[in-house]
């Protein structure tokens, strides 16, 4: 709310800017003089639904160039209009006077978890390490009929818990997966709704119908198909060729599910070799034949490209590409490495989540999609102020207040308020640093 | 990153409450499927942990550790606190290539704008480690032509400035080369300071072109001045080896370099074809060689379980947080065995207790067979106290730190102080 410190700082980051790239800017201790935003609950904001103006929020509004390569990101500040949900003006002129100051605060599209599964966590509950197992993936699944009945008896709450970690970390989003199998029956799925209920005006979801035991290995087609209208928006599905025997007997199924009541679909696809590939292909080759499918079909893991030669890699990156079908990854490392730039490069849409954040399969999941972008900067050497900040779009699932040429295209008039205030000076720094998140807005409403 | 403040400390004596140790592992046909835990409390006297007893929790005077989880304090084994952009405006990894040739006529160019700020940045770098409860590091700063000996002078400014709630052993660091810019003489004045524990170095092929040269003097000068050695070695193929092995051999013939001779990256040995790493291993492993890494997760993967196996002492550092080499570092040891465990796959309660040992410089509180071997009494009051319930969990999930004990001196996150500390006062 002073204006003095804040023009103060903007004279410190303008010199800071004239100088980045060329040398080091001396005598500047900047992380101490940054006040504080303590984010806008503090500040009593209670427009929930309603109208409200933010002032002095930074914005990215294009790019430093030298020698034709991108040095750093030009901001400017600005006030940000919102009603009904949705960004209604942004505008640099004279805020309103009543109008909440985010003192410098840089506002990114809030943070989407594209791969992850709300319905099936001791998130909340005592700490469980994974233990060492037999029986791959049907082991597991034998594991799920014995553990699941009692895992459910809290899972709303343990879903509420899982939410508002995600929250805590700018994610106002998630594309959640959810069992469907003769054990869990639909219960899995109503407690998760239950949570969405709960949680629906901080926080959104489109939801997977998941056969984690196959879709014939148990006989779960029954209740995919009463899943599929019970308020799901994805067919899921799990190696097929593992799990269920058959490419096609499964694949088939789904799909006829998917277009029978227009939904998209999401297979989890682990398997590396021939029958991995095979599965790509045929799915490939089906939205081809159901151009309708195009756009809202996604494979997710997909280790089989990780596996490829580069030739091979390119021509199915190429046919994904061409098919519309997306990739969802949980970004590994170490062992196998995603062709995750070559997938970018042919258009094909990538997605991040954090799958697993405490549970039977993995125990790692942070909840921040920030921290997943962050490791694909490093894992894929994307470490330049440029190469950082198309990072973000992992984070967000897309959008990108910078086009690659660096003209502005995030926020306008019109777009749903569904943002982050963050403490960084742009994107770039935002990846690298993992800078905290201040405030996150879903649907206009102040969720922190 | 958020900054956590730490309350003034509490010094002297004082027994804490409530305080949670690991006292072995439950196991079922598995392996160990929990980790035991109970809570006890301990005195604090003269720098040491004088007694350990049944808890009593509602022990007049005491501080209550609400059943915070105590481990050994976390170390940084190799970090550049004096070399940092922490603090200062963002600025991304330049777009240009640059050889580590280039790479030196840069740091030329912006050391002396760096060393005008250098003490009060380091300073800031200590503060954002020790938020996530780093006490100890093992940093390496620069001797070059261009610095002199004020990357030194000034660290151990900042060092003053922490003292009593952080610690340093210090790598006296050729980055420049010992010949290629004339630094030899100034690496000579640094390894008489007592200040100086080790002498260090980079690529001695890649830099100076010539690896017995720079190492006869390297370990001359360590042997000369009772120091040890930690080399950074980023030179892959036969001239990395070869450096590697010239070191285990003059290891091997000179008994006090063993047990504190290191090389930092020794990014080779993951190329090594897995015979080659085995007799490699046990060259080190016989010399007392160290390996210190940052754990690079991409395309080159070190080979820490095969080292490991062999008796190699692996350590683990940050490297770069911030600075002009890399943008990414977190200063977080705990994140640091996080990406260790996911990386190699150590997932199980009994691999992730055991991969806290890179985060604590070796020490756990369980042995492999559950047995308690720490915290003792007698040892000195070096720990940390993290809201998680197993060190497991506490890799698993990256667990705050709520408060250090460095010296002896208990530092709480000042968000906690009252709440421990109560009717203490």
């Amino acid at each position: 709310m002073n204006r003095s410190i804040l023009s103060r700082k903007e004279f410190i980051r303008n010199s800071a800017w004239a100088l980045a790239g060329a040398t080091l800017i001396p005598g500047m201790l900047f992380a101490d003089e940054r006040e504080e935003h303590a984010g806008l609950n503090s500040l009593n904001v209670n427009n929930t639904g309603k109208s409200f103006t933010l002032k002095n929020v930074r914005l990215e509004t294009g790019f430093d160039y030298e020698d034709g390569d991108v040095v750093a990101t030009k901001t400017g500040i600005f006030s940000v209009e919102i009603a009904n949900g949705k960004i209604k003006k942004v505008s640099t002129g004279q805020p309103h006077a009543d109008a909440i100051d985010v003192k410098g605060m840089l506002m990114l599209p809030s943070f989407r978890d594209m791969h992850i599964h709300l319905d099936k966590t001791f998130y909340g509950d005592k700490w469980q390490a994974v233990r060492r197992r037999t029986g791959g993936v049907k082991g597991m699944i034998a594991l799920e009929q014995e553990i699941l009945p009692e895992m459910l008896k809290n899972s709303t709450y343990k879903a509420e818990k899982l939410i508002e970690l995600l929250q805590s970390k700018g994610t106002s989003f998630a594309r959640s997966h959810v069992n469907i199998e003769p054990t869990s029956k639909l219960d899995s799925l109503r407690h998760l709704q239950k949570a969405l209920d709960n949680k629906k005006k901080g926080f959104g979801a489109e939801l997977v119908a998941f056969p984690q035991h196959g879709v014939f290995y148990t006989n779960t087609a029954p209740y995919l198909k009463e899943a599929a209208q019970a308020g799901v928006d994805f067919i899921g599905g799990v190696d097929p060729f593992t799990v269920d025997g058959a490419i096609e007997k499964t694949m088939d199924f789904t799909i006829q599910l998917a277009l029978d009541h227009h939904k998209g679909i999401d297979i989890h696809l682990h398997e590396t070799g021939e029958s991995g590939l095979k599965t790509v292909e045929y799915l490939i080759s089906k939205v081809n034949e159901n151009p309708v499918l195009k756009g809202k079909t996604y494979l997710s893991h997909c280790f089989v490209l990780g596996k490829l030669d580069q030739a091979k890699q390119e021509e199915m990156a190429e046919k994904l590409g061409a098919a519309q079908i997306g990739i969802n990854s949980t970004i590994p490392f170490g062992g196998l490495i995603m062709p995750i730039p070559m997938l970018m490069k042919h258009q094909v849409k990538v997605m991040t989540g954090n799958d697993s954040i405490v549970d039977h399969w993995n125990t790692f999941g942070t909840g921040s999609v920030l921290y997943k972008a962050n490791m694909a900067a490093q894992l894929y050497g994307h470490n330049t102020e440029f190469g950082l900040s198309r990072m973000l779009g992992l984070a967000t699932a897309g959008p990108l207040p910078l086009d690659d040429k660096g003209q502005q295209q995030w926020p306008k008039a019109g777009d749903a308020a569904d943002f982050v205030l963050v403490d960084a000076s742009c994107s770039a720094e935002a990846v690298s640093r993992l800078s905290p998140v201040k405030s996150l807005i879903y649907q206009g409403t102040v969720v922190f | 990153m958020e900054k956590t403040k730490y309350a003034p400390p509490v010094t002297g004596s004082y027994i804490l409450k409530n305080i949670r140790l690991e006292t072995g592992f439950i196991m079922d046909e598995t392996g160990a499927k929990e980790t035991r835990t109970e809570l006890f409390c301990i005195e604090v006297s003269e720098g040491k942990i004088t007694k350990i007893f049944t808890n009593n929790a509602s022990l007049p005077g005491a501080i209550d550790a609400k059943g915070y989880l105590m481990l050994p304090a976390f170390s940084d084994m190799h970090v550049h606190l004096d070399k940092t952009l922490y603090s200062l405006p963002w600025q991304a990894h330049s777009p240009k290539k640059r050889s580590i040739l280039d790479m030196i006529a840069y740091e030329q160019e912006i050391i002396p704008e760096l060393l005008k700020t250098s003490t009060e940045r380091a300073g800031l770098l200590i503060d954002l480690m020790q938020g996530y409860g780093t006490t100890f590091a093992r940093t390496h700063f620069n001797v070059d032509t261009t610095s002199g000996l004020r990357s030194l002078e000034n660290l151990q400014k900042a060092l003053d400035n922490k003292k009593g709630s952080f610690s340093a052993e210090l790598v006296a660091f050729p980055q420049h080369g010992c010949f290629y810019t004339d630094s030899a003489p100034l690496l000579k004045e640094a390894a008489q300071l007592d200040s100086v524990a080790f002498i260090g170095g980079v690529d001695p092929f890649g830099i100076d072109r010539n690896i017995e040269k720079v190492l006869d003097f390297t370990v001359e000068l360590a042997l000369d001045n009772n120091k040890g050695i930690d080399i950074h070695l980023h030179d892959g193929g036969k001239e990395g080896l070869c450096t590697i092995e010239y070191l285990a051999e003059q290891a091997l013939k000179n008994p006090s370099l063993q047990g504190r001779t290191y090389v930092s990256h020794a990014f080779v040995l993951a190329s090594l074809p897995s015979n080659e790493l085995e007799r490699i291993a046990e060259k080190l492993a016989a010399a007392k060689v160290g390996i210190v890494s940052s754990i690079p997760f991409g395309k080159l993967v070190m080979p820490v379980p095969a080292l490991a196996k062999h008796g190699v002492n692996v350590l683990a550092g940050s490297d770069n947080i911030q600075d002009h080499w890399s943008t990414f570092g977190t200063g977080n040891m705990l994140q640091k065995a996080n990406l260790i465990a996911d990386l190699y796959g150590w997932r199980t309660e009994f691999d992730l207790s055991r991969t806290l040992r890179f985060a604590t410089h070796n020490v756990l509180p369980l042995d492999n067979e559950g047995n308690m071997q720490w915290p003792k009494v007698n040892d000195s009051a070096e720990f940390v106290l993290v809201d998680a319930s197993c060190s497991a969990e506490a890799i698993s999930r990256i667990s705050p730190t709520m408060a250090f004990a460095h010296q002896a001196r208990l530092h709480w996150k000042e968000a906690e102080r009252d709440a421990a500390l109560g009717k203490f006062e």
